[in-house]
């Protein structure tokens, strides 16, 4: 283990990389990838780097595409022949890349793609906004949001091992907030191989090709798919049992425990909560240390597993709860913020949940914007419409 | 050392500004510190502001926000200086500066900070950092960096290395060295302790609203352009061409956008003759055309004829001159008309003088009415002489009448043509039904009905030699030969009278002279000698060497168009033609002028409209009258063909309008060519160096700062960054990049 001073972009395809190392004596590593801000550095990262095997051979391929869509159809191609990809990308990007982003989740492909969470466009915006990555809520990956560096590194190698575990076996999403982290540089533990191949199993796909020719996504009839949506939900309802032994398989190999699906902070005895995602949450923080000195009972949630979406912690994390303010960075436009519908329902009874849309666009959140909203949460005796917060520039 | 640092970088796009932030960091993380570096990007390329944040701290860091009140800034660009720049800088906090400027111009406009500068370009410059033009200052500003900051050169050396900047260290070894810091560090500080707030107000935070959308914050781009756009109305080839100083370009646009009227008027300021010349000029305006080697020239003879064919010729009447000038001119051709359109335009009373019973010179007595039908011709001269000139038609000068006209008149223009023609100098020369092409046509021209048979030789390749032919054709001839000794490549004649006379049946015979006449008192045949091409002349066309090679023609007339010259005999013996003027032999020069062929030889009508135009010009100023007096312009600064972008515009062949049938037209003097059906043909000009408002420049601009503003466009220079792609796509060149 080794302390590098990286981006969080070099860090991702640090990661990437040793977990497509850590497979060079099965099938192998590979993956479509197209460039695209924030993005682009991830993978001109990963496409100098050298998988040449012991023998000489070469154990991985980065094959530079023309789209995003032809991106993930790479990936799922290589995927669906047992190597262990990764690709990355980032707002409209990922926007022309959806049909075959449904298409890997629908083969229970065990992808694992890094997106730079962007404002979509037009006009256009390059600077953070979730709304990317959410509008792939419902296409059958797990989505994970990274707070820091760190995280971005560790939660790659750590859903290559979710992803390809045999009750699970789903793609998943890591998303890390755009420039704030992908492009700011701190010094960031870079594990050594040993440990990487000690924590990822070899890839084994139970489904992967032969070469025997067969047709997959065929046709399904209704009862067909009525089982395979099943097979599906069960896959995500598997997760979290999963997640928490790679929690510990990580720890064991690593020194060091990767954040439950809901992280928790101060929330001992606290009345008021405040509930983000990203890296909003370490802002959050500073806002809940400074209003704890005050004496107030106030404590923050960060959700870093978005799909499946943790109800079960959340409910419990909440239980005490008198009132709580989700933070969105995005907007379901006609409805408010994505985090807060789907959150809604966790609350105990006579919670007040108000919802906050704030940092649209790359919007700096600081702190006395978070104390703000807080003074609105306290001021507050019935919950409104979302909030449409807007930050000093 | 403080528990925690906080620094922001002041860079340009290319400058390297979140590179000198990383290196920073990078040296602080060895010694220990947590450290967070990253840069504040927007969507803006080589040579935007961009910003970068260091954060240094003892503790783990966890802000993620931007740092907006830094305890030390790096400006790596000091043009960028600005209150954007030093909003939010603690007092006792330290300020870099890349510049040749020495730090006490920056250290008394704040006495609360530290200021440090150091001209890390010309350093960086000198260690061949980046390009000449581009030079990149991150590694040698960090070397002054350390200075100020008191890191050492072994711990910069050792983080180049990690950074693999090894080469750039001593570069910033020397800017270490360097940096000048007032006030000089160490000394005691007469600044207010920093009490940990901002210098400068930090804009107030908005209030907890809905719906509320805040401008976002405008990089000036415009800023470090070196270049920008300008428009220009820039020298059309077909003005640059144009022998008679016609607003081609602009006359031709107003038709574009159908505007007859306008586009007589714009004809009208330099030509009284446009139905002539729609007709009869051999319009080197359409050699220049830029379109000619794309999809062939704008018929713009036949556009000015469309002008003066649908438009009545009726020109205002002038307002008199507050000093009116007597001037005479000698001769009524289309020198001499110019001249005096343009002096009664300027409100003077021309004279005009000329030997034949009616005005037009050449025009009438030698181009046929199939040409240039005398309607025409008779409507343009009338429309010259309702504007106020004095017409004395008959009326041949000698010596003495013109010494006379000098004295009478404040000036005299002489625009008395070529009078003198060539004969030639061959055995039987003077046999009868050999005859001076000029004088033949003259008689038709003049009288009618004349009458020729048998074979016809036509010797010469002119106008004249092809106006000879087909009007011998005309008047009766069985066959018509034309006899010239060079090759048609070469014949001076317009092509298009050369491709009708062969179409009527005239035909050419090349690269024969000469040689002698048969006959006993009337002319039966004509010796011919063949002849070859030699090394070219000075007019670069081929010295034609005559062999002894004959060949014999039977033919039953002869008509000679071998050229004419100025008949300078006819001038009072004490004067004498220089150039544009005549003096007297004892050098004093005279108030007379000269005026087309007289005084240019170029026998065209376009050319004698330029020079009676200016011969006028010429007279005033003597006269001393503040007039411009007309230039041909350098062709050599038109607009080339190379700066079209002929992409815009989609191939069309010229429209040529109709013509009458070759075998219907042999039988009178009817004009051969009807014309153009409409003013269509406009709508293929290029417009060349002459804004059409196209968009062009709008739609291609990648930042969307044009826009239109009567009467052409604006530009923002505030961020236009130079990029020339409006320039380069302009489909006319109708603008240029000029430095800033």
């Amino acid at each position: 283990m080794t302390a590098e001073f990286l981006s969080a972009n070099h860090a991702a395809a640090t990661a990437a990389a040793l977990a497509g190392r850590a497979n060079a004596s099965a099938r192998g590593f590979g993956g479509g990838v197209y460039p695209i801000t924030p993005q682009s550095e991830c993978i001109e990262l990963l496409c100098k780097m050298d998988f040449t095997g012991p023998d000489g051979r070469s154990r991985g391929e980065i094959v530079r595409v023309e789209s995003e869509h032809s991106a993930m159809a790479v990936c799922i191609g290589m995927a669906q022949a047992g190597v262990r990809t990764f690709t990355a990308s980032s707002s409209n990007g990922l926007a022309y890349m959806t049909e075959n982003v449904f298409a890997a989740a629908m083969y229970r492909l065990p992808i694992v793609m890094m997106a730079v969470n962007r404002t979509l466009g037009p006009p256009w915006n390059i600077w953070v906004d979730h709304g990317d990555t959410l509008m792939l809520r419902d296409s059958g990956w797990m989505q994970f949001y990274c707070e820091d560096n760190q995280e971005v590194l560790d939660t790659i190698l750590f859903t290559y091992r979710l992803a390809e575990d045999r009750r699970v076996l789903l793609p998943a999403l890591v998303c890390q907030d755009a420039f704030v982290l992908s492009h700011t540089m701190m010094m960031t533990e870079v594990p050594e191989l040993e440990q990487v191949e000690r924590f990822l199993p070899l890839l084994d796909l139970p489904h992967r090709l032969t070469h025997e020719p067969v047709t997959v996504g065929g046709m399904d009839f209704p009862h067909e798919t009525e089982i395979h949506r099943h097979q599906h939900a069960a896959a995500m309802a598997a997760v979290p049992a999963v997640y928490r032994e790679c929690q510990d398989a990580f720890e064991e190999c690593f020194g060091r425990r990767p954040a439950d699906a809901v992280e928790p902070y101060r929330m001992d005895d606290a009345d008021t909560v405040i509930v983000s995602m990203g890296t909003m949450a370490s802002t959050v923080r500073a806002v809940i240390d400074a209003a704890r000195e005050r004496g107030e009972k106030v404590g923050a949630l960060r959700v870093r597993m978005f799909r499946p979406f943790p109800d079960a912690e959340l409910t419990d994390l909440l239980a005490g709860a008198k009132r709580v303010a989700v933070l969105d960075r995005d907007i379901s436009l006609g409805k408010g913020g994505v985090l807060w519908s789907e959150l809604r329902g966790a609350e105990p009874r006579d919670c007040l949940v108000q919802n906050y849309v704030i940092g649209l666009g790359g919007g700096d959140v600081r702190p006395h914007d978070i104390q703000n909203l807080l003074d609105d949460l306290r001021g507050r005796d019935e919950v409104s419409a979302p909030r449409l917060m807007e930050v000093a520039p | 050392m403080v528990e925690s640092m906080e620094f922001r970088f002041h860079g340009r796009g290319g400058q390297g500004g979140v590179t000198c932030a990383k290196i920073v960091a990078a040296a602080y993380a060895s010694l220990g510190k947590s450290v967070q570096t990253f840069g504040d990007y927007a969507a803006e390329r080589s040579g935007a502001p961009v910003r970068a944040y260091t954060r240094v701290a003892d503790q783990p860091i966890v802000n993620r926000n931007k740092v907006y009140e830094p305890h030390h800034i790096v400006v790596l660009d000091h043009h960028l200086l600005g209150a954007a720049v030093f909003a939010g800088v603690r007092g006792g906090g330290t300020v870099l500066i890349n510049t040749p400027e020495p730090a006490e111009v920056y250290a008394t406009q704040h006495p609360e900070l530290t200021i440090g500068t150091v001209d890390a370009t010309a350093i960086a410059r000198k260690h061949g950092i980046g390009s000449r033009t581009v030079v990149i200052v991150n590694t040698t500003i960090a070397g002054a960096f350390a200075r100020l900051h008191g890191l050492s050169l072994d711990l910069l050396r050792e983080t180049y290395e990690r950074l693999g900047f090894l080469s750039n260290f001593d570069a910033a070894r020397e800017a270490f060295e360097a940096v000048v810091v007032r006030p000089v560090l160490g000394a005691a500080r007469s600044a207010p302790a920093h009490d940990g707030r901002p210098a400068a107000a930090l804009p107030p935070v908005e209030a907890l609203t809905e719906h509320v959308v805040s401008a976002p914050t405008g990089l000036q781009t415009g800023t470090w352009g070196t270049q920008r756009p300008q428009y220009l109305e820039k020298l059309a080839p077909c003005n640059a061409f144009c022998p008679a100083g016609n607003d081609v370009v602009e006359f031709i646009q107003s038709l574009h956008n159908d505007q007859t009227g306008q586009a007589a008027t714009i004809l009208g300021r330099t030509t009284p003759l446009a139905g002539v010349c729609g007709r009869v000029c051999p319009a080197p305006c359409m050699e220049g055309c830029n379109r000619r080697e794309y999809d062939g020239s704008v018929n713009i003879r036949g556009l000015e004829r469309w002008v003066a064919d649908t438009t009545a010729v009726a020109w205002a009447k002038p307002t008199p001159d507050p000093k009116p000038e007597r001037i005479a001119i000698v001769g009524g051709g289309p020198a001499g008309l110019s001249a005096a359109y343009q002096l009664a335009r300027a409100g003077h009373r021309p004279a005009i003088f000329d030997g034949e019973a009616e005005l037009g010179g050449v025009l009438r007595t030698g181009i046929p009415a199939y040409r240039l039908p005398r309607d025409v011709l008779d409507a343009e001269i009338s429309g010259i002489v309702d504007l106020g000139v004095d017409v004395h038609c008959g009326a041949f000068l000698d010596r003495d009448a013109l010494a006379k006209l000098s004295d009478d008149y404040d000036a005299v223009i002489l625009a008395t043509g070529l009078q003198k023609l060539r004969d030639i100098e061959a055995p039987g020369n003077d046999l009868r039904g050999i005859e001076q092409g000029i004088a033949f046509l003259h008689r038709q021209n003049m009288q009618g009905g004349v009458h020729t048979s048998g074979h016809v030789v036509v010797l010469g390749g002119g106008n004249t030699a092809m106006d000879c032919a087909r009007t011998a054709l005309r008047a009766g001839a069985e066959r018509v030969t034309v006899a010239y000794r060079r090759t048609r490549k070469e014949m001076p004649a317009i092509p298009e009278e050369i491709d009708e006379a062969l179409q009527e049946g005239v035909v050419l015979l090349e690269r024969v002279a000469p040689a002698g006449f048969t006959g006993s008192g009337d002319v039966d045949g004509i010796d011919l000698a063949e002849v070859e091409m030699g090394p070219p002349d000075d007019s670069g066309r081929r010295r034609p060497v005559v062999t002894d090679r004959i060949v014999h023609l039977d033919c039953d007339y002869v008509l000679l168009a071998l050229g004419q010259s100025a008949d300078t005999s006819l001038l009072p013996e004490t004067w004498e033609l220089r150039g544009e003027q005549l003096f007297r032999r004892d050098d004093t020069p005279l108030n007379v002028f000269a005026a087309g062929d007289l005084a240019t030889g170029d026998g065209t009508v376009t050319h004698a409209l330029g020079s009676g135009r200016r011969a006028a010009g010429l007279a005033l100023r003597a006269l001393g009258h503040d007039v411009q007096v007309f230039e041909r312009p350098d062709r050599r600064t038109a607009v080339p063909a190379t700066d079209i972008r002929v992409d815009h515009f989609a191939r069309r062949k010229p429209e040529h309008g109709t013509t009458l049938s070759s075998d219907d037209r042999l039988h009178h003097f009817d004009e051969v060519h009807a014309g153009l059906l409409d003013s269509g043909e406009a709508h293929r000009c290029f417009s060349c160096g002459h804004c059409t408002r196209c968009d062009t420049c709008l739609v291609y601009c990648p930042e969307g700062i044009i826009r239109r503003e009567a009467p052409g466009y604006e530009v923002d220079y505030t961020y236009c960054k130079g990029c020339g792609i409006c320039v380069e796509e302009c489909p006319r060149r109708a603008m240029e990049m000029i430095e800033s």
